[in-house]
């Protein structure tokens, strides 16, 4: 007797767990009739083209043609090098420093480890790919943490004025040598767009990242627009892959400007002080903005 | 490959009686752990008077198996006979051959760390994985091989009302067509779910 309770009551959990997913209950049936149907979204079929054929070649021209470009860069135009005697510029407080690092520690691992996993063949997938899967998850509580303070400390001075137009018409000036003031503030406009990316795509690579990491749930939202889990899981990887290219470029791009395309720009985000000829050329507009109020 | 070694699943809507056991001779015969379900029995049109009908759905083993395309690591082999595999030890559990898969089948168990998804799992028609073949890692890893032995999957092996056959797919389809025959109504060209997993012919 006491053998067929729990016969009968494992047959009901088990029954209870599988209408309770989102994915491999009521759900499936519109799935398997809906598949590449008409009326249907389509995104099974449009992952597996995606996916199957794009995506590794979207990923390989970010891995290797933006470095190619700027190795271009550096060896016809060069780095822009300014006096390190003048005086010193405070720009970023301690606080902006520990936030910028924080995303920048967890960049510097959600970056490669995405890589891997794109082209996990060429790691052999198995047990490495798996840990860098893991530390991809991992390393986006660090993002999670820094993402808003970014968002909302800096959000003023990101806000896009009439200096970016003009500093796109000359590329920010990075395709001459001439030290000639460019326009911009605090911020260039290339920064502003690499901080938009990073803070609005970043909080959306966050969500997508964890709708495919939890997978099997259910979101009130979803339902009411009338998209399955399933779509829902199709959508954000399609989302992830796509804006995933998106930030790693522009990281490669700001790796590249701080380390090596302006010498020893890295260090304002150490120390926190910029070189007063740097910003009297690369920030024209922030270096009148500070002359006026006597800062400098 | 000639047609005649092309091994395919066929489903009576007819027939099943949504009983499941399919699923669960599946899952004991594997010896498959808490919610991994290879092989599920649905029901469409629920509750519709003569439009309701069941199916056991599990891997298809599809031609141009969408899972074997999207998958970043490549774990995936179709065998000459069309039977669809993967290599657990390379997969990552990316949950990508769920997204790409029409039938919902590839299954993840929660195991690795901080309940990241495991290894997936899916139907492999009873043929075991690249393992050695009928070895004891083998069949803790993928369940039983009962095709190296000449046995019928589990699933239609107990099938009561035979809904559900695996085998040649032109022996599969003289029986679909003698039954259609039989039956005298609901003609259709070809089995449901045949043409999304094996293409129209």
């Amino acid at each position: 007797m006491k053998r067929k309770m729990i016969i009968i009551f494992l047959a009901l959990t088990t029954a209870a767990f599988a209408a309770d997913s989102a994915i491999y209950g009521e759900e499936l049936i519109t799935n398997i009739l809906g598949y590449g149907k008409e009326g249907s979204l389509h995104l099974g079929q449009w992952f597996t083209v995606l996916q199957g054929k794009y995506f590794s070649i979207g990923f390989l021209i970010v891995a290797l043609g933006i470095p190619a470009v700027f190795l271009i860069h550096y060896l016809i135009i060069g780095p822009k090098v300014f006096s390190h005697d003048r005086k010193k510029i405070p720009v970023f407080t301690i606080f902006h420093r520990v936030i910028h690092w924080i995303a920048g520690v967890s960049f510097l691992v959600l970056v490669p480890t995405g890589f891997i996993m794109v082209f996990g063949t060429t790691f052999g997938g198995g047990e490495f790919v798996r840990i860098c899967k893991d530390l991809h998850a991992l390393s986006t509580i660090l993002f999670c943490i820094s993402v808003v303070p970014m968002l909302i400390m800096w959000f003023k001075e990101m806000l896009p004025t009439m200096d970016d137009v003009k500093w796109m018409m000359i590329l920010g000036g990075y395709l001459s040598k001439v030290k000639r003031p460019i326009p911009a503030g605090k911020f260039n406009a290339g920064q502003k767009m690499w901080f938009w990316v990073c803070t609005f795509g970043g909080i959306l690579m966050i969500l997508t990242g964890a709708v495919m990491f939890f997978q099997d749930f259910e979101l009130a939202i979803i339902k009411s627009m009338g998209l399955t889990q399933i779509d829902f899981l199709r959508l954000s990887a399609i989302v992830h892959n796509i804006l995933g290219m998106a930030v790693a470029a522009l990281f490669f791009t700001h790796v590249y400007m701080s380390m090596f395309a302006i010498k020893g720009a890295i260090h304002s985000m150490i120390t926190g002080d910029k070189e007063e000829e740097e910003v009297e050329i690369l920030h024209s507009t922030y270096y009148k903005q500070l002359k006026e109020q006597n800062k400098v | 490959m000639s047609e005649m070694s092309r091994l395919k699943f066929y489903c009576d809507e007819g027939r099943c009686i949504e009983c499941d056991g399919c699923s669960i001779a599946c899952a004991e015969a594997h010896e498959l752990p808490a919610g991994i379900n290879r092989r599920k029995v649905i029901t469409l049109n629920e509750g519709k008077e003569g439009l309701e009908y069941s199916l056991s759905i599990a891997c298809m083993h599809c031609n141009d198996a969408p899972c074997e395309q999207v998958c970043p690591v490549d774990c995936f082999y179709i065998r000459e006979d069309g039977i669809v595999l993967h290599d657990k030890e390379t997969c990552i559990g990316c949950a990508y051959c769920l997204y790409a898969c029409p039938f919902g089948a590839p299954q993840f168990p929660r195991e690795g760390a901080f309940g990241a998804k495991g290894a997936m799992d899916k139907c492999t028609m009873c043929a075991g994985g690249p393992l050695e073949t009928n070895s004891e890692k083998e069949r803790h890893i993928y369940g039983q091989n009962r095709i190296s032995e000449g046995r019928v999957p589990v699933c239609a092996a107990m099938c009561s009302t035979k809904a559900l056959l695996v085998g040649d797919a032109q022996e599969v389809s003289a029986i679909y067509r003698e039954r259609v025959l039989a039956r005298g109504h609901g003609v259709q060209t070809s089995p449901m779910t045949w043409s999304r997993a094996y293409g129209t012919k």
